[in-house]
């Protein structure tokens, strides 16, 4: 009783303040999550805490202390990892972007996998297959529901998102494309985004058109639609960007598209562990994922796709499991999602997605992506408070939100330096070079950034302790000048 | 109580010259006990009866273990003396600093040579090496990078490995650098500047001495191509004298160095301060050397914090050669030669690096 009560006072802290509220994008992606699903996430949250070892905290906390745990204290126990010293200091991870660290229920449903019902899928009339069929196939229902996909067949388990835009690329891309045809993306996408699209652009013909930033240091919107004309077959865009921390209003890039009838593949690498994101209310063609940004483990990611687009691509790895009948000189192929799906997949792994799944959405990704609103500006200011900090991306306001991560360089020091000192006087993990985007450190005029990214297990301490551990670093360097 | 605190600062000191490339903030808590598994490598003894196997051309390795480690005495002579004086700096951060230190004091490199040829392969910062013969045919290097860490390494290298014979240098094993202790990784990856550094220094090496012209400088004329035995030489022995015996090209080029080397000694020892020459008094008269070389090296230390008030005269580089240390382990050789400088150590001699060796290991 007196946990349900706490928890929601816990909840009225941790909703935004004033002038930040979510753009329109997101407003209408998170629809979906919001009150009832948070409310009923809160009652969750309080009556496991008492079982399971997820929340496990606040069992022993103070209920009338409750109030003042954020979001990253309340679920650091769950993480393992967390809790370790390196170079002889506490270890303070700051490098959610390039991977997210895992819940103690994701790591056991990977391990129970193997323990309890391994076995292949799809293939086998034995109990134990029977069980890691409906297992992995559940796993892929999850993800569905997770993005409101509406058909567990649009969804196809791959290695990680790029693959996942490889295959759209070799699939659709090469039967698709023809000389001329033009591919829209922005300067700030991620390697993955723009590689695959050169390769089958070489065998096609088509041609990639980049827009570059505006001077709020975002990606030019308006320049894009007006890039878009009967010509563009494909528009390749992020959600969020993993070095500016903008967010992309994907809703109105997805109208403009369709309206010259072209596809929009949207990477959501950075966007769907950290907020709801709803396939149907952006209606986009493609979206892309990886597991291991979400809690999941490594060597599992997802590609979406509208069920008519996917029953029209021909296959992209042939083998077991996509074919329907094999000759000699010929075979037939299986349906999507088997289709994309050759060979024995990441079974263990995509039950662990589906079990980091669980884990967020028993938070809700409201909450989550309320409270790293909250820390996204708190990792800001503070780090603007260094000096001859730059960083990059848009200055947050009201009308923009960041993500919670920063990329930044400070004024005549190398950022591997810094990363360097970082980790070895501090134990603070960032990261530092060009984020797989060095088309947009070139736009910059920069050879590397440091970057440093959060996630819901993180908390305003981690992001003190970051700050400090720089001004130290920054003096360390100048003093030898 | 004298003896105490002098052993307990030759231990720290001794501690500090093992090699952890895990947690060198921690140093093992050996000592006293003669070294068994735990061989103190920087001074390690190689048996002369049988050679120890031939180092491998470069390759890296993760954490090699003290038994694999490229003896030390097969380094160039100034990688040697770096690797001693960073091992005499006791922790990580001053070891930081001496590092900034290096590269602070390196000289930069032209515009001009800052060429695709010359850049390293890495994603994290820009690094480039420079390499060209000087007129006795040794490699002489030169480099730069916007990091100043790795300028650091970079200068560490260009000091360590110029001047030498460019099979010497195609020779050294990046192992080394845990003997530094600056946790720098040997697992090869493009992210691994010092090792790519290198790799890069010692391609160069290898093509000057092959007649290629790495930067349009000065041909090398083409018949003195093929002796240069790089990577092949099997009979390293124990001293450089062996090696230039089997190494026809490259045994003038280490008679040239060690006439090279005993310049610096007159000079560095012409040039000794009181406490340089009662140093040199005390160990002549205890232990009559048959060699004896001591080096004020203290102007090196000048970058870290540990030397900061004292007024010069902080670190020596002794090499004694001996009768007195027959039948002593190398633990008993490095305790007397402390013993016999207590006075000093309690009044600001802060470290000393020692290479002590019986007339028949000379």
């Amino acid at each position: 009783m007196r946990m349900t009560m706490a928890m929601e006072g816990a909840a009225l802290k941790l909703a935004p303040p004033g002038p930040f509220r979510p753009n329109s994008a997101l407003a209408l992606a998170s629809a979906a999550a919001s009150s009832s699903s948070s409310r009923a996430s809160f009652r969750r949250l309080s009556s496991s805490a008492a079982a399971s070892s997820s929340s496990s905290v606040l069992a022993d906390s103070d209920p009338s202390a409750s109030g003042s745990l954020s979001l990253g204290h309340l679920t650091r126990p769950d993480f393992p990892i967390l809790h370790q010293e390196v170079n002889g200091s506490k270890l303070v991870y700051l490098d959610n972007a390039a991977t997210s660290q895992k819940p103690s229920s994701v790591l056991k449903a990977v391990l129970e996998y193997y323990e309890a019902y391994n076995s292949n899928v799809h293939r086998g009339i034995h109990f134990l297959s029977v069980r890691a069929t409906d297992e992995y196939e559940l796993a892929r229902k999850k993800v569905a529901q997770f993005i409101n996909a509406g058909e567990s067949r649009d969804i196809i388990f791959t290695r990680n998102a790029t693959e996942a835009i490889n295959l759209v690329a070799h699939s659709w891309g090469l039967s698709n494309l023809k000389p001329e045809d033009e591919i829209v993306l922005t300067i700030a996408e991620h390697h993955s985004a723009i590689v695959p699209w050169q390769i089958v652009s070489k065998k096609t013909g088509a041609i990639l058109k980049f827009v570059d930033l505006d001077g709020g240091e975002v990606p030019d919107v308006s320049k894009l639609r007006g890039m878009l004309s009967k010509k563009t077959k494909l528009v390749v865009v992020h959600h969020v960007s993993n070095m500016l921390a903008s967010i992309l209003p994907i809703e109105d890039i997805v109208q403009w598209a369709h309206d010259v009838q072209a596809k929009v593949l949207v990477d959501a690498c950075q966007s769907v562990p950290h907020m709801a994101v709803d396939v149907k209310a952006l209606d986009v063609d493609f979206l892309v994922a990886s597991s291991h940004k979400m809690c999941g483990p490594t060597g599992i990611g997802f590609l979406y796709g509208k069920s008519e687009l996917l029953t029209s691509m021909p296959p992209f790895l042939g083998g077991g499991e996509m074919i329907a009948d094999v000759f000699l000189d010929h075979s037939t192929y299986a349906e999507p999602p088997s289709r994309f799906e050759a060979g024995t997949p990441a079974i263990g792994e995509a039950i662990g997605l589906g079990a980091a799944i669980d884990y967020l959405s028993e938070i809700g990704m409201q909450k989550i992506h309320d409270y790293e609103m909250e820390l996204a500006n708190y990792l800001y200011e503070s780090l603007q408070s260094v000096p001859s900090v730059r960083i990059y991306g848009p200055k947050p306001s009201r009308n923009i939100n960041r993500a919670a991560l920063c990329s930044f360089n400070v004024e005549g020091l190398h950022p591997t330096d810094i990363a360097t000192i970082l980790d070895q006087q501090h134990g603070v993990a960032i990261r530092s070079g060009h984020h797989c985007a060095q088309p947009l450190h070139r736009y910059l005029g920069i050879s590397a950034s440091a970057r440093a990214s959060l996630y819901f297990y993180n908390t305003k301490e981690d992001v003190d302790n970051f700050i400090e551990a720089l001004n130290s670093t920054v003096n360390f360097f100048n003093t030898y000048k | 109580m004298a003896s105490t605190a002098t052993a307990a600062l030759s231990l720290r000191l001794f501690a500090a010259k093992l090699p952890f490339p895990r947690r060198p903030s921690r140093p093992p808590p050996l000592l006293l006990s003669p070294p068994s598994s735990a061989k103190p490598i920087s001074f390690q003894r190689i048996a002369t009866a049988q050679p120890p196997p031939p180092p491998p051309p470069p390759r890296a390795s993760s954490s090699p273990s003290p038994a694999q480690l490229q003896p030390i005495e097969d380094l160039p002579p100034n990688l040697r003396s770096i690797v001693a004086l960073f091992q005499s700096v006791p922790d990580p951060k001053s070891k930081y600093q001496q590092l900034l230190f290096y590269g602070k004091n390196l000289k930069p490199l032209d515009q001009a040579f800052k060429t695709r040829d010359n850049k390293v392969e890495g994603c994290v910062s820009q690094v480039w090496v420079r390499a060209l013969l000087d007129s006795d045919r040794n490699v002489v290097f030169e480099a730069d990078s916007d990091s100043v860490l790795t300028k650091g390494l970079a200068a560490l290298l260009v000091q360590g490995l110029s001047g030498s014979p460019a099979d010497e240098i195609v020779r050294v094993s990046p192992d080394f650098v845990t003997l530094l202790g600056l946790q720098q990784s040997l697992t090869p990856s493009r992210n691994n500047g010092f090792l790519n550094m290198l790799k890069l220094m010692q391609k160069k090496a290898l093509m000057l001495a092959a007649g290629a012209e790495s930067n349009g400088n000065g041909a090398v004329p083409a018949g003195e191509a093929k002796d240069v035995g790089i990577g092949m030489n099997s009979d390293t022995g124990v001293n450089r004298s062996s090696v230039s015996e089997s190494d026809v090209d490259g045994g003038r080029e280490v008679s040239v160095e060690k006439s090279n080397l005993e310049v610096d000694e007159v000079d560095s020892e012409s040039s000794l301060g009181s406490r340089g020459q009662r140093i040199r008094e005390r160990l002549e008269k205890e232990l009559s050397p048959i060699e004896l070389r001591v080096e004020d090296v203290s102007y090196q230390h000048a970058g870290h914090a540990g030397v900061r008030g004292s007024d010069g005269e902080t670190h020596f580089n002794l090499r004694v050669v001996s009768k007195e240390f027959e039948g002593k382990s190398l633990v008993k050789r490095h305790r007397l030669i402390y013993d016999l400088l207590q006075e000093e150590l309690q009044s600001g001699l802060h470290a000393l690096s020692i290479v002590a060796k019986t007339p028949a290991e000379s």
